[in-house]
């Protein structure tokens, strides 16, 4: 028997209701605007056309040279390189930009004059570079995910109790020490926040990358339907890359949520 | 404000000493000023050593000026280069007001009321994941190659970050600021108006600092499909010409543009909101 009792708070019936209704009431009207001819077939395709074509695309290569799963595993392979790249670079750099200050003084100026350049801006100079294979795109995604993990490791470091530190001083610590056990440790939580927005940043530019020098990868998929003026795939690859980022998305939130239990507080 | 002084304490320790070698090394300005260096002298080596060996595929920074005073002296497309900044500027700035006045009163809307919440929310939801830069196709196919179809693309891209932040912005309130203005007599209206803006004003103006940035990169992939102006396109046509001094200066003055926006928008957020907690950072 508990002290007190549970207050319930009853959501009223509508509020249940109406997510869903909205979903429904969405797709219906698509569908509806695009049979009903107020939206031209070559603008727009239905939703079942989409449907439609994405059980064809499984087993179908034509008429853009691979299947759907193909296209997808190909921007995966390329996202996650450029990620884990961008992470095995942005958060060391980050972490020791916060503590060191010799660190900081060299790399600061050189990432100040990088950061505000956008990484779309780079896909030319970088089919200069790489050509349209897969390293300049892995070029690309890894800029992309550089700066946040950067910054945020950055910050992390900076955001340290300064109380802390001192009292580490008084016992004796060295900067390496405390850089070691404190800054680190307690960076952590802005870290790991850098996982999610990295990953949503790669997989924008992917996306930007694969638009402009592809020939393979959801992006590529994008492009095609357009050139072939192939609405339902246009559409369809969207659904993909939101789909397939979504997902990504969730799995990563959970790791970050097993790998933080104990440390947030 | 503690949360900068970290290092601030063990800066002063270090500043207070003697005048030796090491402590000129380990000055700040002193490592900006050998980084910069190295920055540009080691590109300008990389530049010249590929440029001996015969390919041209990175410029010299005296190519890229000279490439830049080109620009801005002949015509490229029927525009200079201040006709092309100001092409990508206008696009930027008509998308991003379209979408900031649109998003954030109904990030405040659906923060404030339940209903709207629950109906807006799911197709929020639901379109949310799309990168904004996977609409370039359709909306080339809606509006064509025009000027429509790039404001639609910046209007996709700032629409989510502006409403996020508006709505988190409400939601992340502090309870306590209701109770107060509750104990004092206020009604539903001054709850609204005496907490609910000014404390979520920090938030939606974090929301359109990050919406800036998106929509530049918006408008440059806009302009690096299809184009016939700004900044993209003079990207694009260095590369269709082989030329890397040209794409490099287009990204050099991409870097100061938006690099000038943002700065825009912080004073402005400075002088609407100067009650925002500042947060260290870069």
């Amino acid at each position: 028997m508990t002290a007190y009792r549970e207050v319930k708070i009853r959501t009223p019936l509508a509020l249940k209701i109406l997510p869903a209704l909205s979903i429904a009431a969405f797709f219906c009207l698509w569908e509806f605007m695009v049979r009903s001819g107020a939206v031209p077939e070559t603008m727009l395709a239905a939703p079942s056309t989409v449907a439609q074509l994405f059980l064809v695309k499984l087993r179908e290569a034509d008429p853009d040279g691979a299947l759907l799963q193909q296209h997808a595993l190909v921007s995966i392979e390329e996202a996650f390189t450029g990620y884990f790249l961008s992470l095995a670079v942005g958060i060391p750099l980050g972490l020791a930009m916060g503590w060191f200050v010799v660190a900081e003084g060299l790399a600061r100026p050189v990432f100040e004059i990088i950061r505000p350049i956008p990484p779309v801006a780079w896909i030319p100079l970088t089919i200069f570079w790489f050509g349209i294979g897969l390293p300049g795109k892995i070029f690309i995604i890894w800029l992309g995910g550089l700066v946040p993990c950067v910054i945020n490791a950055y910050v992390g470091v900076k955001m340290t109790n300064p109380t802390l530190i001192q009292m580490a001083r008084t016992y004796g610590a060295s900067d390496w020490q405390i850089f070691k056990q404190l800054c680190v440790p307690s960076a952590l939580p802005m870290v790991f926040g850098a996982l999610q927005i990295a990953l949503a940043c790669c997989w924008t530019n992917l996306v930007a990358a694969e638009l402009l020098a592809a020939d393979m990868g959801l992006g590529f998929m994008i492009t095609m339907g357009r050139r072939l003026a192939l609405p339902e795939m246009v559409v369809l690859g969207m659904v993909m890359v939101g789909f397939t980022g979504a997902v990504i998305g969730v799995v990563i939130d959970r790791v970050e949520k097993r790998l933080l239990a104990g440390i947030r507080r | 404000m503690s949360s900068s002084i970290a290092n601030e304490t063990t800066g002063c320790a270090r500043d207070s000493g003697p005048l030796t070698l090491g402590r000129i090394l380990t000055n700040r300005f002193f490592l900006y000023a050998v980084s910069l260096f190295c920055f540009f002298y080691g590109w300008d080596l990389l530049a010249r050593t590929l440029g001996a060996e015969g390919s041209s595929s990175l410029a010299r920074p005296k190519e890229v000026i000279l490439a830049l005073e080109d620009l801005y002296e002949n015509e490229l497309a029927d525009y200079k280069l201040l006709g092309h900044i100001w092409a990508s500027t206008q696009r930027v700035l008509i998308g991003f007001s379209i979408a900031a006045i649109l998003a954030v009163p109904l990030g405040l809307f659906m923060a404030l009321n339940r209903y709207v919440n629950a109906i807006v929310k799911p197709l929020f939801d639901l379109l949310k994941p799309m990168p904004p830069i996977s609409w370039i196709s359709i909306s080339i196919l809606w509006f064509g190659i025009e000027e429509t179809s790039k404001v639609f693309i910046i209007v996709i891209g700032t629409f989510v970050p502006c409403l996020l932040n508006a709505y988190n912005g409400v939601r992340l309130v502090e309870p306590e600021l209701y109770d107060v203005i509750r104990m004092l007599g206020g009604n539903r209206r001054d709850e609204i108006l005496h907490v609910c803006f000014p404390a979520s004003f920090p938030a939606i103006f974090a929301g359109l600092q990050i919406s800036l940035s998106s929509a530049w990169t918006c408008v440059l992939a806009a302009e690096l499909v299809s184009a016939r102006s700004g900044l993209g396109y003079i990207i694009v046509q260095g590369m269709n010409l082989s030329d890397p001094a040209m794409v490099m200066g287009g990204m050099a003055v991409i870097a100061v543009v938006a690099w000038g926006t943002t700065l825009l928008v912080t004073a402005l957020e400075n002088r609407l909101c100067p009650w925002k907690r500042k947060i260290a950072g870069l």
